[in-house]
């Protein structure tokens, strides 16, 4: 019994004694000025070796890109980038334009034929080889393909349906073969999925080898682990041969939102952050962090809209919704959602910035506060200004409910201000919010809503709106299976947004799609409101070319990035 | 006794039957597993996947379907992640696990130790600072204490970790893991302490008033042995069938405590199913908390009968 006793004694004491050294060894704080500018990088050389650990706001659900789980943009960021080669990477050139640039797994720009059959020959660098050594071959492109195009539980087949063959007869030409013509031709092969190791995964069950990580490459890094709930590591491949990574290690570590992970920053736990631009970020932003540097962008992959049912009362009428229009101060509202970061623009067409050279970029400016216009706007249907303000017509007053994501404090925010701004010019809104799941599970996909707020994010450089706009893609009964949630109806949009994803030629899209945004605007389909904007915000310890890119996300040359001591 | 433990077990079957039932309807009703497939731009994608998880057949059958597999073993897969429901729980209960037996020792160590000195020095100035305390720890939001704690010790002072239980891809049980521990731990700790010390308090000042005890003081045994070895050991009854009781909640219990401290554990674990819809995880997780919390009530009642042995279960 004295010994138990004793054994308990001790116990307890080694327990204190473990706290203490934990607390008595703590980091020392760090200490300096504040530099957060607005630098794109850091042109201090950069260093060989250390480990650098990021802050990660979510956990992909697995690693198999091409399967139904692997839609996750941090999964992507963080793994799929760094591992898995591409055709074509998207890269900035230097008038701030996003295009496709071929990659260094090919010799250099693909053949693309127009007739009689669309036809890409992709040729392939004799350099491009996967971290076992073995060639990345047209049997990769024939094999991720085939995958995607026949395999079960696919995230997206779009462009790889349309491909008759793949000709893999000559190992270092891969010869695409498309059935239907299809413009974004340079999204495959790459995009969301890369080219997969068909030495490696064929015969095998793909799902099962990837879903939670892998260790082939043809990226500059290698998942080395992915500790489930808590970290991903990365660590160089060796074989690379492009830019061989500085680090000897890259640790994403998951945070529980992005209030913990801006807490992890100021402590130091993590030095690289990627947060959602949301309230307290901005405010902290705003605020200052020592010892850190930012980019803030606006050309980025996102955009938020007030989206409407256009075919629901009150916005079945197109003077209404261009009455709401007229009714908003969108410049009011993005200076006070983002003001604190420099973004002080409302967005004025429907599509991400990225895609700017593509669209009628002021084809919603017109579309200014204006109580005036309203007036002669709603006076002009038949409504008329009741005794509390609030327009009515037959009896029934303007009002309708506007639906976002709950507890999101931003798009909160962003429904006080227009549900201020539209009460001021005599519309009543309502706001019902509900949980991510079901807004778009359900609620916005069988048009159970009014007008809705939310975010679409771009995955691949893209131009084309027909999925959001085009009559064919407005959800039906029973499964309410595509993305036109506004269900937008016009044949001569769905002509023109027909145009942008199939004519191979450049220049027919780009007219194509001024021409679409223009009728959007004109009939007020959708009221952009806010391009979204990236922000990351890096210790000053990390050195070399820190920046974000909109599609390929902020970790696309890790590779190239250092930490100093 | 075994048989007494046996009907315990039996009685909880339909009362599991019925709560995985209940579970199931709740979570298929709510939530759409495939909806984070919205977002793509194939359109047959969600029918397909819909045909996949079996979401198109009905309630009954989806749970039979789910049922049959779940009593011989397979708890399925994640709708999320592909992953095996049972490697993700065991991954999941492994940190949860370390939350616990940690968290209650300490606390167990600090609330007897309050409790006891509090009775020994019942109504004097110390003994109504502790009582004042329990209350303000009893009704402090622990998700609150967190975040106080993190700001305190984390951010401004730098002392403790608070992101997740290592730093980086470490797996150390070492210095860093305790500072990793800390804080968690102690927001663990300050309901709990301040609820046992209460309970401990009370059943002290109980046993200080008892007959054997004051015939051990008559017969001039020393006053630290009287508290000790007479007092404190009948003392500690209740308070092992309340700890009992409330280590098998806290399994299930330590969602928000998990969530802020970033811990991949039971608690995150239910709130990201719960969030996607991935009924399989969730049944799998209600059930092994259910049991867990069935076992240590059972626990608490033995525990009972052997500490106390005029108690007889029948």
């Amino acid at each position: 019994m004295r010994r138990q006793r004793r054994g308990v004694q001790l116990l307890a004491l080694v327990f204190c004694f473990g706290l203490l050294a934990a607390a008595c060894g703590s980091d020392k704080k760090a200490t300096g000025n504040a530099a957060s500018g607005s630098s794109s990088s850091s042109s201090a050389a950069v260093p060989k070796g250390g480990t650098l650990t990021i802050g990660a706001e979510q956990e992909p659900d697995c690693a198999d890109w091409v399967g139904t789980c692997g839609g996750s943009s941090w999964g992507f960021w963080m793994m799929q980038v760094q591992t898995m080669p591409r055709a074509f990477d998207v890269l900035k050139d230097s008038s701030g334009t996003y295009s496709y640039k071929p990659s260094i797994v090919l010799k250099g720009e693909p053949t693309l034929e127009t007739s009689p059959k669309q036809k890409v020959t992709y040729q392939i660098s004799d350099q491009a080889v996967w971290n076992d050594s073995k060639p990345i071959t047209s049997t990769d492109f024939k094999y991720t393909w085939d995958q995607v195009a026949n395999g079960t539980a696919i995230y997206d087949r779009t462009g790889y349906k349309d491909i008759e063959s793949v000709d893999d007869s000559n190992p270092k030409v891969a010869v695409v073969t498309y059935k239907n013509t299809y413009a974004d031709w340079k999204s495959l092969f790459g995009g969301q999925f890369g080219i997969l190791p068909s030495h490696i995964l064929q015969g095998q069950d793909r799902d099962a080898m990837m879903k939670d990580g892998y260790t082939f490459s043809g990226g500059p890094w290698v998942i080395q682990q992915w500790a489930k709930q808590d970290s991903i590591t990365l660590v160089p491949n060796p074989n690379y041969w492009g830019t061989k990574p500085s680090l000897d290690k890259v640790i994403f570590k998951f945070q529980a939102d992005t209030s913990a992970e801006f807490q992890a920053f100021k402590a130091k736990e993590v030095s690289v952050v990627y947060p959602q631009p949301q309230l307290d970020a901005v405010d902290q932003i705003q605020a200052g962090i020592p010892d850190t540097q930012k980019i803030v962008s606006t050309e980025t992959g996102n955009f938020e809209s007030l989206w409407i049912n256009n075919s629901k009362a009150p916005f079945d009428d197109v003077k209404v919704r261009q009455a709401v229009a007229f009714a908003i101060d969108r410049k009011a509202l993005v200076e006070r959602l983002f003001g604190g970061l420099g973004v002080h623009d409302p967005l004025q067409f429907i599509n991400a910035g990225i895609n700017k050279a593509y669209e009628q970029t002021d084809a919603f400016a017109k579309y200014v506060k204006d109580l005036k216009q309203v007036d002669t706007l709603l006076t002009g249907d038949g409504y008329a200004k009741g005794s509390d303000g609030i327009y009515a017509k037959g009896g029934t007053k303007l009002s309708f409910t506007v639906r976002s994501t709950a507890g999101n404090k931003r798009r909160e925010l962003t429904e006080q201000v227009l549900q201020q701004q539209l009460k001021d010019a005599g519309i009543d809104m309502q706001i019902d919010n509900a949980k991510a799941g079901d807004l778009f599970g359900s609620i916005l996909p069988q048009g159970d809503f009014q007008a809705g707020i939310y975010a679409q994010v771009l995955t691949a450089l893209t131009p084309g709106n027909c999925t959001l706009f085009c009559s064919s893609n407005i959800p039906k009964s029973p499964d309410f299976s595509g993305n036109n949630w506004t269900r937008t109806s016009n044949p001569e949009l769905d002509t023109l947004l027909a145009t942008v994803d199939s004519n191979l030629h450049e220049s027919a899209r780009t007219t194509a799609a001024k021409k679409a945004q223009t009728i959007l605007s004109d009939n007020m389909n959708t009221l952009p409101i806010d391009p979204l904007p990236n922000v990351l915000l890096w210790s000053n310890k990390v050195v070399g070319p820190v920046g974000d890119n909109a599609i390929l996300g902020p970790f696309f040359n890790i590779n190239e990035w250092g930490i100093s001591a | 006794m075994l048989t007494y433990c046996l009907r315990r077990l039996l009685y909880s079957i339909p009362v599991l039957l019925v709560a995985s039932f209940l579970l199931f309807g709740f979570v298929r009703s709510t939530f759409d597993p495939t909806s984070r497939l919205r977002a793509s731009r194939d359109p047959s994608v969600v029918q397909a996947e819909r045909d996949r998880l079996g979401l198109n057949d009905p309630l009954v059958v989806q749970y039979g379907s789910w049922l049959k597999d779940a009593v011989s073993g397979d708890l399925g897969v994640s709708s999320r992640t592909n992953e095996d429901v049972s490697s993700m729980l065991w991954r999941a209960m492994g940190k949860t696990l370390q939350l616990i037996v940690i968290g209650a020792f300490v606390s167990a160590f600090i609330a007897v130790g309050v409790g006891v000195f509090s009775a020994v020095r019942q109504q004097s100035v110390p003994d109504y600072l502790i009582t004042g305390l329990s209350y303000v720890g009893v009704a402090m939001p622990p998700f609150w204490f967190g975040l106080i704690a993190i700001q305190v010790f984390g951010v401004q002072l730098g002392w403790f970790k608070f992101v997740g239980l290592h730093s980086g891809d470490s797996t150390a049980y070492d210095v860093d893991y305790l500072k990793h521990l800390v804080l968690p731990v102690a927001t663990l700790c300050v309901q709990i302490v301040a609820s046992w010390s209460r309970y401990e308090r009370a059943s002290m000042l109980d046993a200080l008033g008892a007959d054997y005890v004051r015939t051990a003081r008559a017969k001039g045994v020393p006053r630290y042995k009287v508290i000790f070895k007479h007092a404190l050991r009948n003392a500690l009854i209740p308070l092992v069938t309340v700890m009992a009781l409330d280590i098998g909640a806290l399994f299930g219990g330590l969602i928000i405590t998990e969530q802020i401290f970033s811990i991949g554990g039971m608690g995150r674990l239910f709130l990201d199913a719960l969030l996607q819809g991935d009924v399989y995880v969730l049944e799998a997780w209600m059930i092994v908390v259910a049991a867990l919390i069935i076992l240590f009530n059972l626990f608490a009642d033995v525990i009972y009968g052997i500490l106390d042995p005029r108690i007889r279960l029948s």
